[in-house]
């Protein structure tokens, strides 16, 4: 990723968790970068080899499944028409997808129309994962997911479980009610409406598949780090995650768009430089051990002190 | 404030039509653009020269038409809404809609759909019928009006559901009797849901809370007042903590206040959706401009980005 189009996720020099989140007009849950084919090829790949893990849904997400599906097609359509189509024709419905020559063709409501779960097949068009949770009288259940590039959780393991108890593992979240409170704010999304907020993370090298189930293969990388490949290895990695209210079921469609910035792009802006440095040194230890950092982070700020220092140097 | 992103249409009303002596409904189009989809149990409101009136929605979500129908009941009050619309809003004419809002919603987990209806209470009714129908889940009827001339959409609802609805005309008391019947004897994982007159609806709330159904599976339609503060007053605020007493300018918010005053406070939205600038209200009468707090809550909390205080208050961050 070039850091033209990165999201760069501090505003603030002290990282705390917030209610971080905007309203977006026009209310948009999705985006196409210049990684589309790159990401959708490797997307699709890891639903053929690991299909359970990646995509899980319960018999009652199946309406809202398919609100999903025609909202993504609705909204690419509309937020790219030229690369994308979609029209109707009587009861049929077509997509078309122009930069990858792809068709889809089906009948709204008609599980025999297609062959794949709708929500399945929506998302194997867009860059971002997709996540349905169900509005319930009880709560906000994760009653569908498709999920190839999460940071280190697990579909599986969440399918069916309540807004709350998804984030039980994530440190001082129930402090002051904070969790509670962003549940119900998201229990109060209008119909129609969307909200953007970004979340980040660290990942080491460039990989966006890193699910809880393969974490023997991608975490012993974080003993990997020096402070001399740290620029190369060293991803930023930041979510831009979108909620939307869907009229006719009334659930929400949750969309995640992850994007990774090596650290030797992030520190040709002086600017993001600053402001990395900052939120990292006074990170929280639980936080910083919750986001995998304690690791490597002594060999990582060395790095990151070492291009400040020199930078100094030549603005001197 | 509340009204954040709401979006508001020119609708031409298509066509009115009586369906009883009293109720007639409107259609209403937009001639440039496709209208959002919404809901089963879903509302809109009407901007009339007399204010906002909220309306459900009576079309099948599921239809896709792009067109919002009402039904409205002439409650016969002199400048009141449902006159203006009866009287003076004709086909071809232009009105102010906002996209619909629900606040009624189809409880997908429900094993079974109970829906109490009274008089002009069947509207929201229509659109959760017309839909489950789609969905193929079990639902019934129970329909309570003076008479079946007086009571709306009558034959078609007969039609369309024919085991599904059911109507009570007889005498109030022997309506109640037979009611209450049919609320003692349901399936668990019943929802209920009540809409017609508020004592109404009170009684069979409380009726059903009585028997023991959980109040999670108990809805009833309510539309709020918009609760938008029109001319904002200055007024004083005490803060325990900090022991500082402030002026609040009726062009600043609360929350701008605090923080001005060196008062930490934190916040987020600033517009009284997401709750992190919730402080402790201890004495004084507050203007709640939002709808997060449960009304429980707002006895003795307010969100200082939205909500204001009269005359003097003493808070606590
Ligand atoms: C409704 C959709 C959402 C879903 C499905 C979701 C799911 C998750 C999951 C699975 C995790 C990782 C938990 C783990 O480590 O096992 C997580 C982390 C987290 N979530 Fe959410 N979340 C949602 C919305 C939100 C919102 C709206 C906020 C805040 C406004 C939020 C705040 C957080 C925070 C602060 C973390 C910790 C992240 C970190 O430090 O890296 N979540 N969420
Ligand atoms: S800051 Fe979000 S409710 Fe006040």
């Amino acid at each position: 990723m070039s850091n033209r189009t990165f999201p760069f996720p501090f505003t603030k020099d002290q990282y705390a968790y917030s209610n971080n989140s905007s309203i977006l007009d026009p209310p948009w849950t999705l985006t196409v970068t210049e990684d589309y084919e790159k990401e959708i090829t490797l997307k699709r790949k890891l639903l053929q080899q690991n299909h359970s893990r990646c995509f899980r849904s319960l018999p009652i997400s199946i309406e809202s499944q398919w609100e999903v599906m025609r909202l993504v097609f609705t909204q690419l359509s509309e937020a790219y028409p030229s690369h994308f189509s979609f029209t109707q024709k009587g009861k049929e419905f077509q997509f078309q997808n122009h930069l990858l020559n792809e068709e889809e063709t089906f009948i709204f409501r008609d599980c025999t129309s297609i062959e794949l779960e709708p929500m399945d097949l929506a998302g194997r068009h867009v860059q971002e994962d997709l996540i349905l949770m169900g509005d319930r009288s009880d709560g906000l259940f994760l009653e569908a997911g498709q999920l190839c590039f999460p940071s280190n959780w697990s579909l599986a393991f969440v399918l069916g479980m309540e807004f709350k108890s998804i984030h039980y593992p994530v440190p001082g979240i129930t402090d002051n009610g904070f969790i509670e409170k962003v549940g119900r704010f998201i229990s109060r999304i209008r119909p129609n409406t969307a909200w953007e907020r970004k979340n980040w993370s660290i990942t080491i090298s460039e990989k966006l598949d890193t699910p809880l189930e393969t974490y023997a293969d991608w975490g012993r990388m974080r003993q990997e780090v020096t402070e001399e490949n740290a620029g190369e290895l060293v991803h930023l990695r930041v979510e831009v995650q979108r909620l939307f209210r869907m009229p006719i079921n009334h659930d929400i469609l949750f969309s995640i768009h992850t994007y990774l910035l090596s650290l030797e792009e992030l520190i040709k802006n002086e600017q993001w430089l600053m402001l990395f440095y900052r939120n990292i040194k006074t990170l929280d230890d639980d936080i910083a051990d919750y986001k995998g950092i304690s690791q490597y982070k002594k060999e990582m700020l060395g790095f990151v002190e070492k291009t400040m220092a020199e930078k100094e140097k030549m603005n001197r | 404030m509340n009204t954040f992103m709401q979006k508001y249409y020119q609708l031409k009303v298509q066509k009115t039509e009586y369906v009883t002596p009293t109720i007639k409904t409107f259609t209403f189009a937009s001639e440039s653009e496709k209208l959002p989809h919404f809901g089963a149990g879903s509302h809109i409101s009407l901007k009339l020269p007399m204010g906002k009136r909220q309306y459900s929605l009576i079309n099948d979500p599921l239809q896709d038409e792009s067109e919002y129908t009402i039904a409205v009941k002439n409650v016969g009050t002199e400048g009141g809404g449902s006159s203006f619309l009866h009287h003076h809003v004709k086909p071809g004419e232009t009105i102010e809609v906002a996209s619909p809002e629900n606040y009624f919603q189809i409880r997908t987990e429900a094993r079974r759909h109970l829906f109490l209806a009274a008089g002009i209470g069947i509207t929201p009714f229509l659109s959760m019928m017309a839909f489950l129908s789609h969905t193929g889940q079990s639902f019934d009827l129970y329909y309570a009006g003076s008479s079946a001339s007086e009571c709306a959409f009558y034959s078609t609802i007969k039609k369309r559901y024919p085991d599904q609805a059911h109507f009570y005309f007889m005498e109030r008391e022997q309506k109640e009797k037979e009611l209450q019947n049919v609320l003692r004897n349901q399936c668990i994982g019943t929802h209920i849901y009540i809409c017609g007159p508020s004592a109404f609806m009170d009684h069979y709330i409380t009726y059903c809370k009585g028997l023991g159904y959980p109040d999670e599976n108990i809805h009833s339609e309510r539309f709020r007042p918009s609760s938008t503060i029109q001319n904002p007053k200055a007024f004083q605020v005490t803060e325990e903590q900090s022991a500082k007493t402030l002026y609040v300018n009726s062009n600043q918010s609360l929350l701008e206040a605090l923080i001005d005053e060196g008062i930490t406070v934190p916040y987020a939205c600033r517009m009284g959706v997401c709750g992190t600038c919730e402080v402790e209200v201890c004495n004084g009468s507050v203007l709640h401009n939002e709808t997060f707090l449960t009304e429980e809550e707002k006895k003795e909390k307010m969100l200082a980005c939205v909500s204001r205080g009269e005359g003097a208050i003493t808070i606590k961050v």
